[in-house]
């Protein structure tokens, strides 16, 4: 037995310094191939379009590498990777960079099935997750307290969620914490005091959505820019792109791919240019 | 096979025509003996000859071995020990046993005494510490350790604790001690320590000593019984089996020529 | 032949000194990673500071190690009562077909992958609780009964094997004083065993301490010092599995701090283990 908490200890201890080294990795370019590095949000859908990339363009090699969207900015600016991925809008110091928007994805706030409350202002929102309004009956619903529940430190939908509704205004550490969208769902979907946000392609009719200052987040109300909290999915390089990079942007923005990001629950740039 | 004639109604134990089985194996074969108020009772035979299977059964010991079975009865002052209204708790604080191995409790030497009292549910303190005395002196432990009762009695030796599993038995007061190969593996001085104890103790106390020891049995019991491979070859006062066997068998155990 | 079995020998060292290496590697890489932090914090406001905003620059682990506490010391109270209990009744109690059945059925609540037992907590557990109690339902309760059911096959183990190794002759004596099956098992039994049966809650209190994915599914992992068992809460693994896969700088640090902190209190419990398993084989 001792044996086996001792596996159970190598294992965690393992991942981490597997984990660590996925980081350090970022740093360097790999020789030859396209590395593009970020948001670890975006990662899943560019990884899955530079697979059908290669396939189609033999020869080329497409490295994507997840590390947080800052990091993938800094990797673009210092030429540590050739384009950077972020799932957030650029900062002003961060504007003489090259934008590239794939798509679009909307937080949806989520509840359970049953709860009365459908409508919810943005400042309403902001005082649920700061503590602030602590119980349904407040927001006009059936009385109980109100489980909310948030991403954790350092996600980007918990990093979206935090600026366009919380500003400055701190997540309370009452607080559930869970790491992923699926648990997320799984929890509001059993509980009838609960609140969650999770990414608008991942909503299911276990869930309720609610609307966010009047506008239900409908894959319209996103394209039309109607919806607020939503965040873009960028590509950046530094400067112009060079033909390689170009070829592979202008790769994601054909009708297949952009099919392929509808697919996948978000809303691809094409639609949103076509606005 | 019981030639000796004394009363029926003297009779402590009778076991009638009993036979043992493990499963398939039959350990004792159709053996009846009797056993009388205040004697000791030797019984002797070469190893896997049913001796302890005898005691066992008497003590109802194999009652939770699920390929046990026997046939025959075992007979307590006249009633059957097998009775369905028997109350085996109650049987075997009657019928006292001590094993081959001292067998004491990790616990202290005065706990390790008092514990079938206990059990039975003698909760005052005066009585247990009189009984406590008196089975230690019957025993021929008191003198070695009565300044130290609540000592860990793991700490005696060897002869000690096997005396002090002899002193447990007793401070329970059942009417019948059986000792099964009580000096197995101890030395000379113990060995005569508690045959000298069984020696004064049979005023009190019916008892029955397993041994595989010619020796042992022929200086310490009033009567023997020699058990050979699950059966009863003879049984009688010790002097005359000894000096003049009835069974050929007899003989040649006594004689050393097995077992 | 004899050079064989030189070679075999020596290959045997090999291979045993190399996991040896590789352990003391971790823990080494873990300690430098995570060893500065502590020292440039404080050691006393990083164990004792209640406040985790590691983006802000907040590093206090103690409602992690609060919580951990929590979890673990609730694991134990479900999983030594029903372990012990159900080693006594597979040792003692329960007829020979019974037991064949029930161990290897104990020993496959081993194999089960712990997101399955999180799963079900989440689904189940996690609803009852807050419906029979209130509060969110994602709970240190509701963490330490899936922990409790998870260790079971630990301390079930264990405390058999303590249990089988009370000599034949300790019962038969007890028996042939007149004790019922249960007295035995009370007053010699168990009294006899007791230092196995502490091993194997010791060993279920290493492996609670360190299981993470069930835990992170249940326990709502709020960084917040709890105050009762319907309080969600954060223990240190799930703090360092929730928060690894973006930290970067300080804050990844503070996660190695972190580990750190797991692997002092694993050692700890090794060690008091290993003391009670040295002390039991000089005592028989």
């Amino acid at each position: 037995m001792a044996h086996h908490r001792r596996s159970h200890l190598l294992l965690v201890m393992a991942i981490i310094a597997g984990l660590s080294i996925g980081v350090a990795g970022c740093r360097g370019p790999q020789s030859g191939g396209l590395t593009v590095a970020g948001s670890t949000s975006v990662q899943p859908l560019v990884e899955h379009l530079a697979e059908r990339y290669m396939a189609e363009h033999h020869g080329e090699v497409v490295n994507v590498q997840g590390s947080g969207s800052t990091a993938g900015i800094r990797a673009a600016v210092s030429g540590a990777a050739a384009i950077g991925m972020a799932s957030r809008e650029l900062e002003p110091t961060e504007r003489d960079l090259h934008r590239f928007l794939i798509a679009q994805d909307a937080i949806a706030v989520i509840v359970h099935p049953a709860n009365p409350v459908k409508a919810l202002r943005r400042e309403q929102l902001r005082d649920i997750y700061a503590r602030r309004i602590r119980d349904w009956q407040q927001l006009g619903g059936n009385p109980g307290t109100i489980n909310f529940i948030t991403r954790e430190e350092g996600s980007g939908t918990r990093g979206a969620f935090q600026e366009i509704v919380m500003g400055d205004a701190e997540i309370s550490a009452d607080g559930i914490v869970q790491d992923s969208t699926g648990t997320v769902r799984a929890i509001v979907a059993g509980d009838r005091n609960a609140i969650g946000y999770i990414s608008l392609g991942m909503v299911t009719p276990e869930v309720a959505t609610i609307s966010l200052d009047e506008v239900v987040p409908t894959h319209d109300a996103v394209i039309s820019g109607q919806y607020p909290l939503t965040r873009p999915f960028l590509l950046v390089t530094s400067g112009e792109p060079g033909p390689r990079e170009r070829a592979f942007m202008d790769y994601l923005h054909q009708p297949a791919c952009q099919a392929i990001i509808e697919e996948e629950g978000y809303v691809p740039s094409a639609a949103e240019s076509r606005s | 096979m019981e030639l000796h004639d004394r009363r029926e109604e003297k009779c402590k134990l009778r076991v009638e025509n009993l036979s043992v089985f493990y499963g398939a194996v039959q350990a004792i074969k159709s053996l009846s003996l009797r056993v009388y108020p205040n004697e000791i009772l030797g019984i002797t035979g070469p190893s896997s000859g049913g001796k302890t299977s005898l005691l066992h059964t008497i003590n109802r010991l194999n009652d939770r071995i699920p390929t046990y079975r026997h046939e025959g009865r075992v007979l307590l002052d006249g009633d059957d020990i097998y009775h369905p209204d028997v109350d085996v708790n109650q049987l075997r604080r009657r019928i006292g046993i001590v094993f081959d191995l001292p067998t004491p409790l990790p616990k202290t030497i005065f706990e390790n005494v008092v514990f079938g009292l206990r059990v039975a549910g003698v909760r005052n303190r005066t009585v247990l510490q009189e009984r406590t005395e008196q089975a230690l002196r019957d025993a021929i432990l008191w003198d070695e350790v009565k300044d130290r009762l609540n000592q860990p009695a793991l700490r005696l030796s060897g002869g000690q604790q096997q005396r002090l599993s002899i002193a447990r038995a007793l401070a329970a007061q059942p009417e019948i001690v059986m000792l099964d190969e009580p000096c197995s593996g101890l030395d000379p001085i113990s060995t005569l320590k508690i045959e000298q104890a069984l020696w004064d103790l049979k005023e009190r106390y019916t008892i029955v000593l397993v041994s595989q020891n010619v020796q042992q049995t022929s200086r310490a019991t009033d009567r023997a019984a020699f058990l050979l491979m699950g059966e009863l070859v003879e049984c009688g006062p010790t002097a005359e089996m000894f000096t003049n066997p009835r069974d050929s068998r007899t003989a040649d155990f006594l004689e050393g020529r097995f077992g | 032949m004899r050079l064989r079995e030189f070679v075999i020998e020596k290959l045997l060292f090999i291979a045993a000194l190399s996991s040896l290496a590789v352990l003391a590697l971790i823990a080494v890489f873990v300690f430098i990673e995570g060893t500065p932090i502590m020292l440039r914090e404080g050691l006393g406001s990083f164990l004792l500071g209640a406040k985790w905003a590691p983006t802000k620059g907040s590093f206090g682990i103690l409602p992690m190690i609060m919580g951990s506490i929590w979890v673990t010391v609730g694991a134990l109270l479900i999983a030594g009562p029903v372990g012990v209990a159900c080693a006594v009744f597979l040792v003692e109690i329960a007829p020979r077909q019974v037991a064949d059945v029930v161990r290897p059925a104990i020993q496959l609540l081993a194999g089960i992958p712990s997101v399955v037992y999180g799963f079900i907590g989440i689904v189940v557990l996690v609803p009852f609780i807050r419906e029979t109690f209130g509060g969110p339902g994602l709970s240190i309760l509701s963490a330490a009964i899936i922990l409790g059911v998870m260790v079971l096959p630990t301390v079930i183990s264990i405390a058999q094997n303590a249990l089988e190794a009370v000599p034949v002759e300790y019962k038969q004596g007890a028996l042939a004083l007149g004790c019922t099956h249960w007295q035995t098992i009370l007053l010699v039994i168990l009294p006899t065993a007791r230092t196995g049966l502490i091993t194997a809650l010791v060993l279920g209190m290493g492996r609670a301490v360190g299981e993470t994915m069930a835990v992170i599914m249940v326990v709502g992992n709020a960084v917040k010092l709890p105050i009762n068992p319907l309080d969600p809460a954060r223990t240190l693994t799930s703090n360092i599995a929730l928060e690894m896969a973006y930290a970067a700088g300080a804050h990844r640090e503070a996660l190695f701090a972190t580990g750190v902190v797991l692997f002092v209190f694993i050692m700890i419990l090794n060690a008091l283990a290993n003391m009670r398993l040295r002390r039991r084989g000089s005592h028989r």
